[in-house]
């Protein structure tokens, strides 16, 4: 904390870290979940809740609306997504958008669909999308388009009054309307086809970017990123332009959920966990291995915390359960 | 507040479906039963007197902090447990009051003179009670022992206080929290520290806590200080240079004579509080004025044309500036 950054009103300081929004939202679940959350005390319950927010693990099997509800919600569930299935993409897998969103689901029941098939749009540059896609190109069009779902549509909206013609800076000056009018004139005289392929002027787009951002409320990419990103082309298509953000690193550490490509499978803590298990179950492939297995599942439970989260959730215990635990392992 | 609580109210209703007003209301007496409004309540003032740049972070801590207080046994099997178990349990438990006591005093930063002095009281109410807890287990007239030693004079009411190691011990940890290497720290607690069996009042727990977060938040400045006069890949900075910064802050730190910051209220001064706050405004204005960046420019630049005479390192600047702040400490007898 620091004296001089101290004089914000506070409802500014409550609002910029969503805490109202977590309080109630506590509250909430407590009255739905009466009899399971009071058994420990509820400061035990409240103490339990803001950890898990301050330690990302608070998304898990939460209702969607929860899930958009707040920039680090957003986070933390893109960044528990990438946990729980980046063995998938490890092995190279391609998946269909169905089969994504089923992994999504898994996670949150009633995600949406929409969010995916804008995900797959930009991956896939708005072609047939029912084409398979990698995991790391999937999950970073994802990031993108579900972190800063409000900035894409608006640029969508602007994108498309620009192809049509209509530029949001213009000012229609009566007496000298040709001069003003002169990017719609341009317009009309291309083949519409051809526009839709190309795009728009990139510095026309950048310069409607720069102004939706001066106005805008929710949270977009830096404005050095996106000029970076126009400035590298004359002219632009909606989901070129996309794609382009979701590939930057910059953006992407600046959200903060996902590491570079490069280390995107990269989990070694996961690697010897199913090492050591492996190696377990091929030595005594027998009733005995039970134990064992069931020993080192517990180990790899407790590391994955998405898992270990439920039974921390549901429960409220330390330690987790092991018939349940021993249930998932054989579904394996 | 208001408006906050309407907005908590408000949010339980419409999170359970309309029209539905018998379940809503009977989570509401259940809400109101079990004393939400008043935990939350708590927990918000807290943190909006804390201002902490991590508020759900706050929010965490504070209600953990909660559930190992009510976890803990209360005061009258805690005497029991430490009559049985000796002074190691009494140790752990006293370890335990001072991380609280320590977690308190940092909420709030002590420019934000109400929270702050509430937090300190808060912090030697919980060291308090364990003196007296470990006391009681000790010897009978433990509580009784008052601090004779202590020049301001003013006493705790109804007798008690914090034991002396305790105190020493919770200086030294908010020294080195606050960043400050222990070798530099050590000429200041000597002055403020109190003997193991002394019993530290509330005037002079205060005194220390304030001077060592003053003095923390000063040896800071300084290192950031020395980081502004001395350009890393050039090696220490010019000796001379570093004299007339210090030479500056020497001087700015005299002009405030006898402006330590509420060290002790002495109930015969209270007369001239009036008197006294406008003329330590002055010297405040005064000694801010000095240390102003043209004074500082020009200082330096006169050392510039006086010759450098060696270096000076990072450590030996920070410790010629501790040595500003601690002469001007009062020595605790």
């Amino acid at each position: 904390m620091s004296r001089l950054g101290a004089i914000v009103p506070v409802e500014e300081y409550l609002a910029e870290s969503h805490v109202l929004f977590y309080l109630s939202d506590a509250v909430s679940q407590l009255l739905e979940h009466k009899e399971e959350y009071t058994q420990f005390g509820l400061i035990r319950y409240f103490a339990e809740y803001f950890s898990s927010v301050k330690n990302s693990n608070h998304v898990l099997f939460r209702e969607f609306n929860y899930i958009r509800a707040t920039p680090h919600n957003r986070v933390s569930f893109i960044r528990v997504f990438w946990r729980c299935f980046r063995q998938i993409g490890k092995s190279g897998e391609l998946l269909s958008m169905q089969e994504y969103r089923s992994l999504l689901q898994l996670l949150c029941p009633d995600f949406s669909m929409e969010v995916v098939q804008s995900t797959a749009r930009i991956v896939l540059m708005d072609d047939a999308t029912d084409c398979l896609m990698s995991f790391s190109d999937f999950i970073y069009a994802f990031q993108l388009q579900f972190y800063y779902q409000e900035f894409l549509e608006s640029v969508l909206a602007i994108y498309q009054d620009l192809l049509a013609g209509k530029s949001p800076n213009t000012v229609f000056v009566p007496t000298s309307a040709s001069v003003e009018q002169l990017p719609s004139v341009a317009v009309e005289e291309n083949d519409k086809e051809e526009q839709q392929r190309d795009g728009v002027e990139a510095c026309m787009l950048a310069d409607c970017v720069d102004a939706l951002c001066d106005r805008f409320k929710h949270s977009h990419p830096s404005r050095a990123c996106v000029r970076e990103i126009l400035d590298q082309t004359d002219k632009v298509s909606y989901y070129s332009f996309l794609m382009s953000l979701a590939k930057h690193e910059t953006i992407n550490q600046t959200i903060g959920a996902l590491p570079s490509k490069a280390e995107l499978f990269f989990d070694p803590e996961m690697d010897q966990e199913l090492d050591k298990l492996i190696a377990q179950i091929s030595v005594s492939p027998g009733s005995n291995s039970s134990g064992s297995a069931v020993g080192g599942l517990k180990e790899v439970q407790r590391r994955a915390s998405p898992r270990r989260n439920i039974h921390h959730r549901r429960k409220m215990e330390v330690e987790s359960d092991g018939s349940t635990e021993e249930t998932d392992s054989s579904e394996n | 507040m208001a408006d906050k609580e309407k907005r908590r109210s408000a949010a339980i209703p419409s999170g359970m479906s309309a029209g539905k007003a018998t379940k809503s209301d009977s989570d509401v007496e259940f809400l109101s039963q079990a004393g939400v409004g008043e935990l939350l309540r708590g927990a918000i003032l807290k943190m909006v007197e804390a201002r902490s740049d991590d508020p759900i972070g706050f929010l965490a801590d504070h209600f953990c902090n909660l559930a190992s207080v009510t976890d803990s046994s209360p005061a009258g099997c805690g005497d029991e447990e430490q009559m049985n178990g000796g002074p190691v349990s009494a140790c752990a438990q006293e370890q335990q009051h001072l991380n609280r006591a320590l977690w308190h005093l940092r909420l709030a930063h002590h420019s934000q003179r109400s929270a702050f002095s509430n937090n300190v009281r808060v912090a030697y109410d919980l060291l308090n009670i364990s003196a007296c807890q470990s006391q009681v287990a000790e010897a009978p007239e433990g509580p009784e022992v008052s601090c004779t030693d202590d020049p301001i004079g003013a006493g705790v009411a109804g007798g008690g206080g914090v034991r002396g190691g305790l105190y020493t011990q919770t200086l030294q940890c908010l020294c080195s929290e606050g960043g400050v290497p222990a070798s530099t720290s050590a000429p200041l607690l000597r002055r403020l520290h109190c003997q193991d069996h002394e019993v530290v009042p509330y005037d002079v727990f205060r005194h220390g806590v304030l001077t060592c977060a003053v003095f923390s938040d000063y040896i800071r400045q300084s290192q950031k200080l020395y980081a502004e006069v001395c350009c890393p890949h050039e090696g220490p900075a010019s000796r001379a240079l570093c004299m007339a910064v210090l030479g500056t802050l020497k001087e700015a730190l005299e002009t405030s004579t006898g402006s330590d910051p509420d060290c002790c209220v002495n109930a015969n001064n209270k007369a001239y509080t009036c008197v006294e706050s406008n003329v330590k405004a002055i010297r405040y204005l005064e000694a801010s004025a000095k240390i102003s960046p043209n004074r500082l420019a020009q200082a330096m630049e006169g050392a510039q044309s006086r010759g450098p005479g060696g270096n000076m390192d990072a450590k030996e600047f920070e410790n010629a500036a501790a040595d500003l702040f601690i002469t001007r400490v009062k020595v605790v007898f």
